[in-house]
């Protein structure tokens, strides 16, 4: 089980970028900032290895099949998308005392997997299926394009409530955030990732579900909070681009559209029953 | 007359009035987010349970109540459907509304870039050269052709050459396609349930079935016959199920037209139904009895065919084989072991069921009788899902749309660019081009920028 290892160094390394992006936030040192970048990448690679060894691991075992298939598997690799799509938002419109507010998920994210039981299991017949891949990827990359427009409208909404207050020390903080209008960008560009890919996440699933079962919308709770999920996308793209809905309503909008996604991932499982009983 | 005109144009203020709210934006927001509301309900009351299991949990008024408001099948309760069909209508609304202003980006462009344009155009350059007008214009169509494939429409008007780019105009019907495929699936779904069927049916090994129990309960006959040849399943080391195989033939006329071997997510269709691997278990075939009577006295062996009643030797009574467990629970929470289910028909007494453990004989007993499990037959019996959905290539059509809608519409746009090659005040060559597109301007400004960049340094 050495990907547990791998697995746990990562949780550290996460740790640590969070420490660093939030000290970034606090000191504003550009060396504190490109160490914390550096630090996510390296959680990202060590945690990249960690999922390539439990893939190749499961071949050892002789039941090879991709690590995407229970709850430990999904949480670990949504931490992974996230702090990915983190650093690609990053790289694309440096804003990185962001980081600050989405590096908290990868961390909370592998801490909350690591205490889920994390053997490798034997496909049950329903996972065996060559749609497992596509439906869980395109999934999962769609939830963490949320978590990342979540952080980032969570920074404007923060930005914007200190700006309408008095200011006390000019030259402060809020002058070292990034411009509202990019944030207010940035939380819908990463909306405008997520939302074809959950779209094509949820008709994958429709298919798999057909071709398993025979019915490709069984109103299963899982499939309706999926849809849920995006209906309130959908009311948010169309609020923006043919509204002009921007700002404080937009952010809320992507607020609750995450709540959402947490609660169809999470609370599903937790909380109701259905077909996605394994923990996907 | 007056009365008439004022009527008339109350009738057109209300279908005015109507028209507005169907393609007002504000109607599309509430609607996909009263939707997501409602959908939450059917999460949290699970839907079509049996009545018992709402008993369980509520009170019998709560449980009336909510059936009566449809809550325990909401997804097909009157007023979620027409929230539906409101969206429906709202859509097609909209795409009419739309329709024009879509057909208007579509057509022609001015081809020449004249001074009216020009005010309209985003990162609009102007550049000058010493250089004769053919060398410019060539190596400045050639930059140009990189980014624009298709030809440019070229005009000469004014004392100048005009050069139109255009790509991606299509991309325009993202509109179309994002919006009416909701209409497709919609369709799909209707017609999946109108001329479609889901059932259920279970085989034993070595016979076959024509016909199936649709969910509706009546029985559906086939025109054909589906015998099973055989299930089996396979455990991994840690008794997790592996995989279910059911060896299926489709017979029509008495012959076999097809033989596939079913597994969860591979099954078999023939003539548009389709079969589905979905549950098994085991039947008892033929059960021996060791039976005895008063003072326990052996009455012999009786073998009993499933479904079938038997004589028990010296007596008025028939013994029939009902059902078999391989595990039963005693009321006390004890293990009996595998159990045969059997009813007892006694003359001048009405038919009663026990059940006979293979391993607990102290309660194999009925009147004077008492009886030990010899032996048991089994035969495996596969079940199968069946489903009929004529409409669910209609959904995957509107799947397909809706993709290649929603890439079309967030991640291409309709790019317009113009050059104009002319001459100055001075007499020298000059070259004015800017373009415009309907989405992502951020990234087509820094697609003008990059090759007007390359226009200045030809030399």
């Amino acid at each position: 089980m050495t990907n547990s290892l791998l697995f746990g160094v990562s949780i550290f390394v996460y740790f640590f970028s969070m420490v660093l992006y939030v000290s970034y936030l606090a000191f504003r040192s550009e060396t504190l900032g490109k160490v914390a970048t550096f630090t996510l990448l390296a959680g990202v690679i060590i945690e990249t290895a960690a999922i390539s060894l439990r893939w190749y691991e499961s071949y050892q075992m002789g039941i090879g099949r991709a690590p995407l298939t229970n709850l430990y598997e999904s949480l670990v690799f949504f931490a992974w998308t996230t702090a990915i799509v983190y650093l690609l938002m990053e790289r694309k419109f440096g804003i990185k005392t962001a980081g600050a507010f989405v590096t908290p998920f990868p961390f909370i994210i592998m801490a909350y997997a690591s205490l889920n039981p994390n053997e490798i299991q034997p496909l049950v017949p329903a996972l065996q299926s060559n749609w497992l891949i596509s439906h869980v990827v395109t999934c999962f990359v769609g939830y963490a394009a949320f978590a990342v427009s979540f952080g980032v409208s969570f920074l404007y909404l923060f930005k914007v409530k200190a700006e309408n207050r008095p200011a006390k020390n000019p030259g402060g903080l809020l002058n070292y955030l990034p411009a509202s209008d990019l944030l207010d960008e940035v939380g819908y560009k990463t909306i405008a990732i997520g939302f074809p890919l959950l779209t094509i996440g949820i008709i994958t699933g429709a298919f798999w579900a057909n071709v398993a079962w025979g019915t490709y919308w069984s109103w299963d709770p899982k499939e309706t909070w999926s849809l849920i999920v995006w209906l309130i996308y959908a009311a948010y793209l169309h609020a923006r681009i043919t509204k002009g809905w921007r700002g404080k309503k937009a952010a809320a909008l992507s607020i609750v559209g995450f709540s959402a996604t947490i609660f169809c991932y999470l609370g599903v499982n937790l909380l109701l029953s259905g077909l996605h009983s394994y923990g996907g | 007359m007056a009365e008439d005109l004022k009527r008339e144009k109350t009738r057109a203020d209300f279908v005015d009035k109507i028209w507005v709210v169907f393609t007002s934006l504000k109607l599309v927001i509430t609607l996909l987010l009263v939707l997501s509301v409602l959908s939450v309900i059917g999460t949290v009351i699970e839907q079509n349970k049996p009545l018992q299991e709402y008993y369980r949990f509520f009170r019998p008024e709560t449980v009336d109540l909510f059936g009566r408001l449809g809550l325990l099948d909401m997804y097909h309760s009157w007023w979620f459907t027409a929230c539906l069909a409101l969206l429906a209508l709202n859509i097609i609304a909209c795409t009419m509304e739309r329709y024009p202003f879509i057909m208007r980006g579509m057509k022609k462009q001015s081809a020449v870039l004249d001074e009216k344009l020009e005010a309209g155009l985003t990162n609009l350059a102007k550049i000058k050269y010493s250089l004769p007008a053919e060398t410019v214009e060539s190596r400045v169509t050639a930059i140009a052709g990189k980014n624009f494939p298709a030809r440019p429409v070229v005009t000469e008007a004014e004392n100048a050459r005009h050069f139109f780019y255009e790509k991606g105009k299509y991309t325009r019907i993202a509109f179309f396609l994002t919006h009416l495929s909701v209409l497709v699936i919609f369709i799909g779904a209707i017609a999946g349930s109108l001329f479609g069927f889901k059932g259920y049916v279970s085989i034993n090994e070595g016979e076959l079935i024509s016909s199936v129990q649709a969910r509706q309960g009546e029985n559906k006959g086939l025109n054909f016959s589906v015998k099973c040849n055989s299930f089996n399943v396979d455990f991994y080391p840690n008794g997790a199920p592996k995989d279910y195989r059911s060896d299926l033939s489709v017979i029509r006329d008495g012959k076999e037209v097809i033989r596939k071997t079913i597994r969860v997510n591979d099954p078999l269709s023939y003539e548009g139904i389709t079969f589905y691997q979905s549950s098994y278990g085991m039947l008892p075939d033929t059960v021996t009895f060791e039976i005895r009577g008063k003072n326990d006295v052996s009455l012999g062996n009786v073998s009993a065919p499933f479904g079938k009643r038997v004589d028990i030797p010296g007596g008025d009574t028939r013994i029939e084989v009902a059902d078999y467990r391989e595990r039963f629970n005693l009321s006390d929470g004890s293990e009996a072991g595998p159990v045969v289910g059997v009813n007892l028909y006694s003359q001048g007494a009405p038919p009663s069921g026990i059940w006979i453990s293979e391993t607990r004989p102290e309660m194999n007993r009925y009147g004077a009788y008492s009886f030990a499990v010899k032996g048991v037959k089994l035969r495996k019996y596969t079940g199968l899902q069946v489903n009929k959905d004529p409409g669910v290539w209609v959904v995957w059509t509107g799947c397909i749309m809706l993709v290649a809608g929603i890439m079309m519409a967030f991640f291409m746009s309709h790019k317009k660019f113009w050059i104009r090659i002319g001459k100055d005040k001075n007499g020298r060559v000059e070259v004015t081009a800017g373009g415009t597109a309907n989405k992502n301007k951020h990234a087509f400004a820094s697609e003008v920028e990059r090759m007007v960049e390359s226009f200045r340094e030809v030399s």
